[in-house]
Order: structure tokens, then C-alpha cells, then sequence
């Protein structure tokens, strides 16, 4: 089929692009892993006791790779928008749309570039948390969940990020947005602290929050309190919602310039 | 299918206040060479993008290949290429994945083939798995136009198809698109503001200013309509005159100053005949002068294509961005 064909070809140049791009590949793997080396050591001296009540492990570490890789999808969800942008200045983008490609591949195909340099992240990440001490355990249902999440959760950001973007050439709008959207995002969910701590109101959007519920599952899973299933269903409504909202306003809002 | 490749009705664009097309007609001939010649802003890529699906015309009525570009617009994308003015190629593929691509956009599915066949016919084989951004600009304003022609189209739009090119690279693509033009059996509409360009390339062309068509034609029906061409003699002292105003290619003599001004409709063939009614022992030099399209344009619009075109330095900028 030839729309299946069309965003085949077009992801494949995005994922062409993850691993040629050297720059911010490297990005990609640093950076998070700064926050497991930084940010992971800095509770090292808490009494044990302390942190197996505030955080229910001993190993902030094991507490923190679910948050971060969470957070990790929202921030790479930018790459959409970004790549969008520089399709547009370079006229790329009408030598797609000059062809009977249909414009939700265009679409779609930039979603999943960015869901995919998001998840190329977790096995990297998973391996430098072993590093630093974390057990795994056994539950391979548990990872399937936990990975499906992770995608979904990257899938309705990339939308989201895409769709402001949508008509726009101006290659700091992804950053502004970004910079608007990412810390509230990440303050307000479960990432960094458990909500035991937060004041109410912050305890009410992080219950919303669909970066929570990706956290909530990976935390379940590592720190052995897996949750219910039905977190899995909240985020594939997100990312149905945000993807189809992208696909039905690309298609008619979609130009070249 | 019927025998034009493009009938255009009409047309008008406006961007906001700018009239880009003020309401152009034209049509192009099945197999034919088009040419759009005019300077800066005079529409030529609005058409072209009108014609190509990519932007809808404020009104008017456009068909290519068969099929109405406002209602069929994929139909017409389906059979139509097109290489901007500017070079688009992803620069972190190779020419192999840019093709690729370009196969999965229009549903080819035999590609393979055929761009092998298109990067050997190109001379691009040895460097198909190269990246694209490594290319001398002619190698890539190559790639581009292989993959236009990837689909087998059945117009190809040229946007200032050697804007920018060196003389060399400039008659190698020339050559090219005679060739494609003939051998691939495609029909080409392609714009540009050299006059050379249009005249050297084109069966017929459209001058176009200000959104505008001013004249349509093939170019020796433009150049002979603003006036034949002249052969100019000098002369040592007066000689009759008489017998030359009954040759059959003789439009207007005029004398003065030791010189004569023949009018002719073809100096090829008229200077034989000049020769043989003249007494030529008085004669110290020969001229010819033959209108170029440059004459034409400024026949009609009162300046010159080439001054009122721009400006190399926005050009190079644009290349450097797109680059990077
Ligand atoms: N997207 C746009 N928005 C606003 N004005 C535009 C747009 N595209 C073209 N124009 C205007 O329309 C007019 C015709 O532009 P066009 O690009 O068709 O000219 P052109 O003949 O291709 O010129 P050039 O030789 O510079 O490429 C110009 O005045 C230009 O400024
Ligand atoms: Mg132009």
C-alpha cells in the first residue's frame, strides 16, 4: 500500500538521521546519564532508613531511572517539532508534499523518528542503573508494560510538540515550547519525588499527569509494588488523542511554507 | 491523453497584498520544451507551484497531464516531477537513500531498476552510496533531476534549472535536458531569466513580467517580431543602391554616414543575395545584428531582463543555508 509505503520511507530517513547525526546522538545518551550519575549519587548519604521510607528502596537510583527515562520521552518528544522546522527552511518539506504522499505520513513519520531516538535510550539507561547497583527483577511481562508505556508516553508528546509546530518556520519555537512545557511537566509528576510530599493542588495534577503514570509503572515494576494495568490504558488514551489530533489537523493544516 | 501537457486558464495568485499572478494563460504542447523567462518576482516559481499540486491558484483553472490540480492534485503529483531552483536533497543520505525515499513518496515500485538505471545513465553509480552533501553542485542539481524523473513522469518542472552553474556545468546541463527531453520522451517546463537559456533550450517560450505573460512564441517568431535582423555594411564610397530593395528578404535599407542598414528577415540567406546585387569592392566591413529575446523583453517592458534580475549574493546565501 502506498501510504504505508510512504511513511516507511519517511521514518526510515528519520532513524537514518538519529544514527548519522553524531552531535546529538551523543546528546541523547550523556545526558541522561548525567542524571544518573549526578543526580542519583546526590541522596547517597541519607541514612538507609530515611530513604527506604521516603522513597520505599534503599537505592535512589532505582527510584530515579523510572522518572528519568519518563521525563527522557517528553524531552526528546522536541526532535518532532525540530526536524518539522528544518524540513520547512530547507524546502524539504515540498519536495515531500509535491509527491501524492499522503500528509498524515509526513506526520506520523516524525512522531515515530522521535519516539524511537526517545527508545533507543531505555536499554542504555537500564544497563548504566545496573552500573550503579539496581537489581532487576524477573518479570518480563513487567518490562513489556513498562516499555509500552515508555513509547505510548513519547508518542502523544512527539504529537503534541509536532502540532505547535505544525506551520512554522522559526527554529526557536520548539525550544520556546519546550522550555514552557517541560520543567511544569516534570515538577508536577512523580518523576523526581513521590507526591506523599507535594501540597495538595500539585498532588491533583500529577494524579492527571501522564508522564505519572509512565513513572508509576517502571517504579512499580523495579521497587516490586507493580500497579494496575489500567495506568497502561490512561496513557494509550493519550497518546490515541494527541496522535489523532496531529494526524486530522496535519492533513488539513500541513503546507509547505 | 490529449495533446497539450499543461493548459493553464487564467491564473491568479495574491499573497495577502501581493498579486504574484495577475491572470496567465498558456499551454504546453506534449513532448515540447516550455520555457517561463523572466526576472526576479515575475511568477515564474508561483506557476510552477501552482502547476505542481503544491499551492492552490486564488483562481483560475490549471490542467496538467490530464488532470485539474485543484480537484486531482495527487493525480497530477503522480505524473508530474519537479527540481526547485534552490537544491533539495537530504544531505545526510546518500544519493541511493534520496532515491529510495523519493520511490516510497511516489509508490515506484520497481526503483530499483530504475534508479539504477537513472544513476548510471547520470554517471552518479560510482558515487551512489556517497553522502549527498559531499557532491560538486552539478552532481547534485543531477541527483535532483534523477529523482524527478525516478517516477516517470510525464512533465518535469524545471525551476531556473542553471541558476548559479558554471559555463561548463551550465552546457553539461543543457545537454541533459535535450536528452531527457528526447530519449525519455518527457515534456519540460522550465523557468529562467537568461535569454540565452530560453532561446538555446526551448521550442516555444512565455515571457513573463509582473505576473504577466507579455508574449508567447517560439523564439525566432519573438526575436523576428520585434524587427528583422540587420546587416550593416560600410562603405568607402556612395553605390547604388537600387536592386537591393527587390530582394525577396530585404525588408528596409537606410543610408548614412557611409553606412547602410539592411533590414532583412534572415541574414543567413540574405547576405548571398546582398553580395550578388552589391558591387563589394566598396565594401570595408560586414556587421550583423540579430535581436535576442533580451530585445524582445525590452521591446515589450521598456528594461532589460538581466538588470532588472538579480543578484548572486542572495543566491549563494540561500545555497550556503541550505547546506548547513
Ligand atoms: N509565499 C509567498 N508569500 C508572499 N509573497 C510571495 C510568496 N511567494 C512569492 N511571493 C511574491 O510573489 C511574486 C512572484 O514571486 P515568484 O517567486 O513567483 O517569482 P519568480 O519569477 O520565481 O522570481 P525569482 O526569479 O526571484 O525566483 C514576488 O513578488 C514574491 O515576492
Ligand atoms: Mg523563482
Amino acid at each position: 500500500m502506498s501510504a504505508l509505503d510512504a511513511l516507511w520511507g519517511l521514518y526510515k530517513r528519520e532513524v537514518i538521521k538519529i544514527y548519522r547525526r553524531i552531535p546529538p546522538l551523543v546528546m541523547t545518551f550523556i545526558q541522561p546519564i548525567l542524571w544518573i550519575v549526578f543526580f542519583g549519587s546526590s541522596l547517597n548519604g541519607l541514612p538507609k532508613e530515611a530513604l527506604l521510607q521516603m522513597f520505599g528502596t534503599t537505592n535512589y537510583v532505582a527510584f530515579i531511572l523510572p522518572g528519568q527515562l519518563a521525563t527522557s520521552m517528553m524531552f526528546t518528544g522536541t526532535f518532532s517539532s525540530m526536524s518539522i522546522v528544518w524540513d520547512r527552511r530547507f524546502g524539504f518539506l515540498k519536495k515531500i508534499l509535491v509527491t501524492p504522499a499522503p500528509k498524515e505520513a509526513v506526520f506520523f513519520s516524525k512522531v515515530l523518528g522521535a519516539a524511537t531516538r526517545g527508545l533507543i535510550q531505555v536499554p542504555v539507561m537500564i544497563a548504566a542503573a545496573v552500573a550503579f547497583g539496581v537489581v532487576l527483577p524477573a518479570d518480563a511481562l513487567g518490562y513489556v508494560e513498562w516499555i509500552v508505556g515508555l513509547m505510548l508516553l513519547a508518542i502523544g508528546f512527539s504529537s503534541i510538540y509536532l502540532l505547535v509546530a505544525i506551520r512554522s518556520s522559526d527554529w526557536q519555537l520548539p525550544q520556546l515550547v519546550a522550555n514552557i512545557l517541560n520543567l511544569p511537566l516534570m515538577f508536577t509528576s512523580t518523576a523526581l519525588f513521590p507526591k506523599n510530599f507535594f501540597p495538595w493542588w500539585m498532588r491533583d495534577i500529577a494524579s492527571v499527569n501522564p508522564l505519572t503514570f509512565a513513572v508509576e509503572i517502571g517504579r512499580g515494576l523495579l521497587l516490586g509494588d507493580p500497579v494496575d494495568v489500567i495506568s497502561l490504558g490512561y496513557l494509550a488514551a493519550f497518546a490515541s488523542i494527541a496522535l489523532a489530533m496531529g494526524l486530522l489537523i496535519s492533513r488539513k493544516y500541513l503546507t509547505a511554507e | 491523453m490529449s495533446s497539450e501537457a499543461v493548459v493553464a486558464e487564467n491564473l491568479v495568485k495574491r499573497y495577502g497584498d501581493v498579486t504574484a499572478l495577475a491572470g496567465i494563460s498558456f499551454s504546453v504542447h506534449n513532448g515540447e520544451i516550455f520555457g517561463l523567462l523572466g526576472p526576479n518576482g515575475a511568477g515564474k516559481t508561483t506557476t510552477i507551484k501552482i502547476l505542481t499540486g503544491l499551492t492552490p491558484p486564488t483562481s483560475g483553472r490549471a490542467i496538467v497531464a490530464g488532470f485539474d490540480v485543484v480537484k486531482n492534485p495527487n493525480e497530477v503529483k503522480r505524473r508530474v516531477g519537479w527540481v526547485s531552483s534552490e537544491v533539495i536533497l537530504d544531505d545526510d543520505l546518500n544519493a541511493w537513500e534520496n532515491l529510495e525515499l523519493q520511490a516510497k513518496l511516489q509508490g515506484v515500485s520497481n526503483w530499483r531498476e530504475r534508479a539504477t538505471e537513472l544513476l548510471k545513465y547520470f554517471d552518479l553509480l560510482p558515487h551512489a552510496k556517497r553522502p549527498v552533501g559531499n557532491y560538486s553542485t552539478g552532481m547534485r542539481k543531477k541527483l535532483e533531476i534523477a529523482t524527478a524523473l525516478l517516477h516517470s513522469p510525464e512533465v518535469l518542472f524545471l525551476d531556473e534549472p542553471t541558476i548559479g552553474l558554471d559555463v561548463n556545468t551550465r552546457a553539461m546541463l543543457w545537454d541533459l535536458i535535450r536528452t531527457v527531453n528526447r530519449e525519455f520522451g518527457v515534456t519540460i517546463l522550465l523557468t529562467t531569466h537568461y535569454m540565452e537559456e530560453a532561446d538555446a533550450l526551448c521550442n516555444r517560450v512565455a515571457i513573463i513580467n509582473l505576473g504577466r505573460i507579455m508574449a508567447i512564441g517560439a523564439p525566432a517568431e519573438l526575436k523576428s517580431s520585434v524587427g528583422g535582423e540587420v546587416v550593416e555594411l560600410e562603405v568607402e564610397r556612395p553605390i547604388d543602391l537600387s536592386r537591393l530593395r527587390e530582394l525577396p528578404d530585404v525588408v528596409d535599407v537606410a543610408a548614412a554616414d557611409g553606412r547602410i542598414r539592411i533590414t532583412v528577415r534572415r541574414a543567413e540567406e540574405a547576405i548571398p543575395q546582398i553580395v550578388r546585387v552589391l558591387d563589394f569592392a566598396a565594401v570595408k566591413s560586414l556587421r550583423v545584428e540579430k535581436p535576442t529575446l533580451d530585445t524582445v523583453f525590452m521591446k515589450l517592458t521598456g528594461k532589460r531582463i538581466e538588470e532588472s534580475h538579480m543578484d548572486y549574493r542572495k543566491f549563494y546565501a540561500m545555497i550556503r543555508r541550505a547546506r548547513q
